[in-house]
């Protein structure tokens, strides 16, 4: 027995307005229903968010290493990229905080926002997503989504994912006499890499 | 805690003692207010989505014991513990077992208005625990020791001199850094290590999901993922009005908080936690608090649909010109207004007042709440339950019988003009009279209307024709 919790349910019971006064209304998917990814990009730059568009011949790896010519610890959860940390190092959620860029691949995105998704079974661990100083994330155009409610309706992982975080461009605060800054507590820059 | 009430309009004229604050605050508030608009305007389906969202959040406040126990369920099945609070003070004895549990002394966390109802930190700083806000704004806020005076940007009120200065005494930066760059990479410098060796992390909770037992938790700055990622104990603190029925449903929220909070199109982070991570463990502490009781006030229980994206405080002409801090209150602004008398009814009996009951806070809200109607009901319950300043219920009373005697009202109305256009400035304006307050009083007339009309209709208009004998 739960004294607080029998308490607040009958409360609620008591005090509730007519349920049969308000009923659910059905799901509607409203709004631009285009996926392209050219809604994709231009919604990810208004969110300070930008593309690594690769130079003819150019490998990820070397496009990473122009995209962050300072970078010294680059750690890829992705087949398509070595990065200089192997990913099995990264064991505890504090091993992140040392890597400068994570690569990762998103299971889709949002034409909407220009968000991408991820959850535990992207990252190696979930503060790796968090803890480096910069993001590349990989995405296919084939998995863009339209809109928010396309996304709740269709992607099975919003049910399946213990943790799953959409992101939206790298970190952000307006919080200091509402100037804009990009990277704020998490990633300073996201970049997405069409693959 | 004092009962007295909060003298909001004494604190206003403070703030508008200084013009280099009061101009910004006015200024970015409307900035975000502008910014919501041209979002609104992209979207021809705006005001549907507005009543999409308030028809789902007045279907789920009207079944929310089932729903709840739904969620609960859910969550405990995807291995998140579930506690319930009735009140602040249940809330913090739950968190402050949970972390004693973990020997759990370094705890960061992220914005929760719920926390801040329950005065949670000093509970906690009692018991030995260091807490750390990792927002930005908020850090700032808990460092000056004030009460967050905007519930999305709890700093606004601030200049980056003042931050400045706070950032100096803590962080031993430079006093006279003028850059927000420089004070905001402080800040990420100085969280890191504290982020990296917290044995704990909170979040609050924007929406929970009752058919997958999901919370969802927004930011900008992602920290709220880091406080939830990098400690392996999670604790979420979320008010149980947070609820929606179906994942879909977020479809429709999402879409609207952040473009009414702040004009951008959504939060850099919308997170979604269904259990806890690998080698974790998640707590989520349900908290009642006066909710459950305001579900059965027949004119307010609207106010539980709200979804804390604080746009009526960004386009209300009082608020952007009093400040938050000066409603002396967790809740500020036109919702705090409204919600603040169910926690205290004599404290914040004069909130109500701090509105011109324009209907702007109605007209941006996202889930439709009735805000300027609720404050004009609330004006009149607190006149009832007599919470009223004894000028304001003297000058009342006086009008009330005025203006029930017309003959009383029309001499009353001549003694007016008489005495505007005659007396003397100390005797028009002084504490009896607050419409002489920051303002003029209005021109004499030499004609009211009632005069005039008598002269120039009354007489015009044809006599009645006599009656004839047959």
């Amino acid at each position: 027995m739960n004294p607080a919790r029998d308490e607040i349910l009958q409360a609620l019971r008591n005090n509730r307005p007519t349920p049969e006064n308000h009923p659910l209304p059905p799901v509607r998917t409203l709004g631009d229903l285009d996926a392209s990814r050219e809604r994709f990009i231009a919604s990810l730059k208004i969110l300070g968010g930008d593309v690594l568009e690769p130079v003819e011949g150019e490998t990820l790896d070397q496009a990473i290493a122009r995209r962050h010519p300072d970078a010294k610890v680059i750690c890829s959860n992705v087949p398509e990229a070595r990065g200089t940390l192997p990913v099995e190092k990264v064991k505890t959620p504090q091993d992140a905080a040392t890597i400068d860029v994570t690569v990762v691949r998103a299971p889709f995105g949002i034409a909407e926002m220009g968000s991408i998704f991820l959850s535990e079974s992207q990252l190696p661990i979930n503060s790796f997503a968090h803890l480096g100083q910069h993001i590349v994330v990989l995405l296919s155009p084939d998995s863009i989504t339209a809109n928010m409610h396309t996304a709740y309706q269709e992607r099975p992982e919003f049910r399946s994912a213990n943790y799953g975080v959409l992101m939206s461009g790298p970190s952000a605060t307006a919080d200091i006499q509402g100037v804009l800054i990009r990277g704020a507590q998490g990633v300073r820059s996201l970049s997405v890499w069409f693959a | 805690m004092s009962n007295k009430p909060v003298n909001h309009a004494r604190a206003a004229e403070h703030f508008l003692e200084d013009a280099p604050h009061l101009q910004f605050h006015d200024e970015r508030l409307w900035d975000m207010r502008q910014k919501r608009d041209a979002q609104m305007h992209i979207l021809p389906e705006w005001q549907e989505l507005r009543e999409e969202a308030s028809r789902i959040k007045e279907h789920t406040l009207s079944r929310l014991p089932e729903y709840l126990e739904q969620f609960e369920a859910n969550a405990k099945k995807n291995g998140i513990h579930v506690h319930w609070a009735r009140d602040g003070a249940e809330h913090n004895r739950i968190v402050g077992e949970i972390l004693k549990a973990h020997n759990a002394r370094n705890l960061i966390k992220s914005k929760s208005m719920v926390t801040e109802e329950c005065d949670m930190r000093p509970y906690l700083a009692k018991q030995g625990v260091s807490v750390t806000e990792t927002d930005l704004g908020e850090r700032i806020q808990q460092l000056d020791d004030q009460l967050p005076s905007h519930i999305v940007v709890p700093a606004v009120h601030k200049l980056t001199s003042d931050v400045a200065k706070i950032f100096a005494k803590d962080y031993h930066t430079d006093p006279n850094i003028r850059d927000p760059h420089l004070l905001a990479e402080a800040q990420r410098q100085a969280a890191r290590p504290v982020i990296l060796h917290a044995d704990a992390g909170m979040t609050g909770g924007n929406f929970v999901v009752a058919e997958t037992g999901t919370f969802v938790v927004c930011t900008n700055e992602g920290n709220a993922d880091l406080s939830a990622t990098v400690p392996n104990l999670h604790i979420a603190t979320i008010g149980i009005e947070r609820l929606v029925p179906r994942m879909a449903d977020l479809g429709v929220f999402i879409r609207l908080l952040s473009r009414s909070a702040l004009g951008s199109p959504i939060t850099q982070y919308t997170t979604h936690f269904r259990g806890p991570q690998k080698g974790g463990e998640m707590h989520v502490v349900l908290v009642d608090n006066g909710r459950s009781a305001r579900l059965g006030m027949e004119d307010f229980w609207t106010s539980l649909k709200c979804i804390r994206c604080g746009a009526c405080m960004n386009t209300c002409p009082v608020y952007r010109r009093s400040g938050g801090l000066s409603y002396g209150a967790v809740y500020s602004g036109p919702i705090g207004a409204i919600i603040d008398p169910t926690f205290n009814e004599r404290k914040y009996s004069t909130l109500p007042y701090a509105s011109t009951l324009n209907g702007s806070c109605t007209n941006v809200c996202p889930v439709k709440i009735n805000i300027h109607e609720q404050l004009y009901k609330w004006r009149r319950v607190l006149v009832q339950h007599h919470e009223m300043p004894f000028v304001k219920r003297e000058i009342m009373h006086m009008a009330g019988k005025l203006m029930g005697q017309p003959k009383l009202y029309r001499a009353a109305i001549k003694a007016t003009e008489v005495s505007l256009g005659t007396m003397p400035r100390f005797v028009l304006y002084n504490w009896l009279n607050p419409w002489g307050k920051h303002r003029e009083n209005p021109h004499p007339v030499k004609q009211t209307f009632n005069d005039w009309y008598r002269r120039n209709r009354e007489k015009a208009r044809p006599a009645a024709a006599p009656e004839t004998k047959k």
